[in-house]
């Protein structure tokens, strides 16, 4: 072979190595059309008015033998909870893997496999739902804004056949006022008291307070017998989320989120989200939050559940996992769930669907998914064991003994429901004007408030107000660039 | 011979101390961490030594519940084929590129060092979407063809080498009647050795803690060491002193290679220098 002819093999072998690259994926277009027609259709029949189905409405049949993926970002109901032995490391229970346990059984009645995947975050699954990879069938909801549910997700059902099925708790699923995008099989209470009733007890108290100056008095009392009055985990930004309950128990309605779009100072004291968001720094400021930094939410439920902290500030689903995390040979029943006090506009506790199921626009076996989709809204012991009541029409509910203090409360009727507000312009528009406004990413609007005051010196406010005269200013400009305003 | 003045040899002391503080320093609490019980993790200073050094129990659960050893096979079998077909096309490329000229040669150097500036993140969506269309994805056959690209560090690398292999040696091989292949193969490849371990050992080390591919591309019945140890870290809670004990783990293959491979590495190094 001369030189030539062996310098334009490689050359040859070079370039094609480059075009050939171009070449994958110009082959690949069909292929990937190809799959997307598979999918359109998919969509396009899930739908229909046929396609919304019941479980005796599937074929489960020819289902037999295939399979399924469900990603899901709670590992602890795949791999159990995490706990601790008797020599103090760390095990998984798996007798707490009831997610695993459900597909078990699942595929025991209709031979359908359920590979379960956990993703840590909700980037982790971002590529395969872009490309509609059908390696991913089934996932559980991250919280997206209703453009990723429509790019993401197929639409499971419309919302009045939920309705039909759900009662008004489907307007509280992920949807777009015409579809609903994730199937919620449960109710839940939302952020209220989790607490250690035998913590609580060491400084004399055998429940938490109903009125607002009695709860600052109790976590005055555990900060001074030198127990964290309160978990929060702010070294996360998600944590402060729950303001947003908060607010609305402030308010005495459900709708203090959405109505900041009426105010031109919703982070004032004027407004209940500023009262709120002032509130909880005021907490922070007398020490009612941990003073040290837990490495992980682990370690604030391992609080609880040891009684170096007394309480958290978080929803039903937090219960049974702290209750998991008790130290051996302590009852976890100590860990409870109690309304949060009267803040000036009585008592309520926020209500919501819970646990959401969405299925893949890449999606191959859509009949499956939603097989089991439809078996877990008709295991009432799975969604129990969960921390969830399930709720569908005709299936039989297991309360989960957690619920037992609330609902006494609202039987009582000291205690009232909010439920949920449901997705509509006004939350959008004003989920659109944080984010115009650089606040809502990372739940900057209550976070840069609270970060605002050094606690490590004498409480000075004054670093705190300028903060809230520039969210206000920035939240109104923001307004007036979009051209919303409360409808 | 270089006398040091004392004043030198103690700012040079003080500086490789620090330098080594500052290295060894972040080890410390992750030494402490690995043999540690969960309870005492959560109920002491990570600068608190363990109670038990001779608690070993991390260890075990990180292999057997992270699935380590499997995590290290699929490792090493994505490291031996991509490293071998990667230093294999380097060398082949950077020996035409060095011996030969033909037309496009420019073009094709050129192309060779613009990808220098494309970050591997910027061409991530397109070329997911083409490993997903070929349905690579989730399987180790993705991340090795990422990987056994060839890449202009490891040209440059060789082509520095091929400097100082003389064009004669190839030329004496032609005279005898030896063809271009076997010019290649018996007589310049094996005196490229030097640098092949240079990039063997950059290159291996680099794909060894490469976290973003495997873990874009492989799922959990798939997965290469540093996604194993990122499957500890959940969405709520992550038991640290299991990642800590699972972190040493795997420091071990590279000290296993660093102690064998000493003299090949100083001496690779040195050959295979890149001159800029």
């Amino acid at each position: 072979m001369n030189k030539r002819l062996f310098s334009a093999i490689c050359g040859t072998v070079l370039v094609s190595s480059i075009f050939s690259a171009c070449g994958g994926g110009n082959t690949s277009a069909p292929a990937s059309n190809g799959g997307n027609e598979t999918t359109a259709a998919n969509a396009s029949a899930s739908t229909s008015s046929a396609g919304f189905k019941r479980i005796s409405d599937i074929d489960t049949a020819s289902l037999k033998g295939t399979s399924i993926t469900l990603y899901t970002h709670g590992g602890n109901r795949v791999l159990g909870e995490e706990k601790k032995d008797e020599n103090g490391n760390t095990y998984r229970d798996e007798s707490y893997a009831y997610l695993k346990h459900l597909a078990e059984k699942f595929e025991s009645e209709y031979g359908v496999h359920v590979d379960l995947q956990i993703n840590s975050t909700e980037d982790d699954i971002r590529p395969l739902l872009q490309t509609k990879d059908p390696g991913i069938d089934i996932y559980t909801s991250p919280n997206w804004s209703i453009e990723e549910w429509q790019q993401y997700a197929i639409p499971y059902c419309t919302l009045d056949e939920a309705k039909e099925l759900y009662g008004d708790y489907a307007s509280t699923m992920y949807n777009d006022g015409k579809n609903v995008y994730a199937l919620m099989p449960a109710k839940t209470y939302n952020n209220a008291v989790v607490y250690n009733e035998e913590t609580i007890k060491k400084v004399g108290y055998d429940a938490i307070p109903t009125t607002q100056a009695e709860f600052e008095n109790l976590c005055q009392a555990l900060r001074d017998a030198g127990i964290d009055p309160i978990a929060m985990h702010r070294v996360e930004n998600w944590p402060l989320s729950t303001i947003n309950d908060f607010a609305n128990y402030v308010a005495g309605s459900n709708d203090a989120y959405p109505s900041m779009l009426k105010s031109d100072e919703p982070f004032s004291e004027s407004h209940p989200m500023g009262k709120t968001i002032r509130m909880y720094t005021d907490w922070k400021s007398r020490g009612f939050f941990e003073a040290d930094t837990y490495t992980d939410f682990g370690v604030a439920m391992d609080v609880v559940g040891n009684g170096k902290a007394g309480m958290m500030l978080f929803g039903a689903w937090v219960v049974p996992q702290i209750q998991g995390r008790c130290p051996e040979g302590t009852d976890p029943s100590v860990i409870k769930f109690a309304p949060a006090p009267d803040f000036g506009k009585g008592q309520y506790v926020m209500a919501a669907a819970a646990d959401s199921y969405a299925i893949s626009q890449g999606c191959d076996n859509v009949d499956a998914a939603r097989l089991f989709i439809e078996y877990i809204s008709e295991s009432p012991e799975y969604l129990s064991d969960s921390g969830y009541i399930a709720m569908k029409k005709g299936v039989d509910p297991i309360v989960p003994d957690l619920y037992k203090l609330i609902d006494d409360a609202v039987a009582a009727g000291t205690c009232k429901v909010l439920y949920s507000y449901a997705t509509d312009e006004n939350s959008i528009n004003n989920e659109n004007v944080l984010s115009e406004a650089n606040l809502l990413a990372d739940v900057k609007y209550a976070g840069n408030l609270f970060d605002a005051l050094d606690v490590t010196k004498d409480p000075d406010w004054s670093a705190y107000d300028a903060q809230v005269e520039k969210q206000n200013k920035a939240y109104v400009e923001a307004r007036e660039d979009l051209g919303v305003s409360w409808q | 011979m270089i006398y040091e003045s004392t004043l030198y040899k103690v700012i040079r002391y003080v500086f490789l101390v620090l330098a080594s503080i500052f290295v060894l320093v972040p080890l410390i609490p992750l030494v402490f961490m690995a043999f540690k019980t969960g309870e005492e993790y959560s109920s002491t200073s990570v600068l608190t030594p363990p109670s038990n050094w001779f608690n070993f129990y991390n260890f075990g659960y990180a292999l057997r519940v992270g699935h380590l050893i499997k995590a290290f096979l699929t490792t090493a079998v994505i490291l031996v084929i991509s490293l071998a077909i990667q230093i294999l096309f380097t060398c082949m490329v950077s020996y035409v590129l060095h011996r030969f000229d033909f037309r496009g040669k420019k073009v094709v150097q050129t192309a060779f060092t613009l990808t220098m500036f494309i970050p591997v993140v910027a061409t991530q969506t397109l070329v997911f979407r083409m490993m997903h269309a070929v349905k690579l994805v989730n399987t180790m056959w993705s991340v090795i063809i990422l990987y056994a690209g060839v890449g202009i560090i490891g040209i440059y690398i060789m082509l520095n080498l091929l400097d100082n292999v003389t064009k004669e040696i190839d030329e004496a091989a032609w005279i005898d009647g030896a063809s271009f292949q076997y010019t290649f193969w018996a007589i310049v490849f094996p005196l490229m050795r030097p640098a092949c371990t240079t990039l063997l050992i950059i290159q291996g080390i680099a794909l060894y803690n490469d976290f973003y591919i495997p873990n874009l591309y492989l799922n959990s019945n798939v997965q290469t060491f540093t996604v194993a140890l990122y499957k500890f870290y959940g969405s709520m809670s992550t038991p640290f002193e299991i990642v800590s004990a699972a972190i040493l783990i795997g420091m071990i293959p590279i000290l296993i290679v660093f102690i064998t491979l000493q003299k090949y590495i100083y001496n690779g190094i040195a050959a295979g220098a890149v001159k800029m």
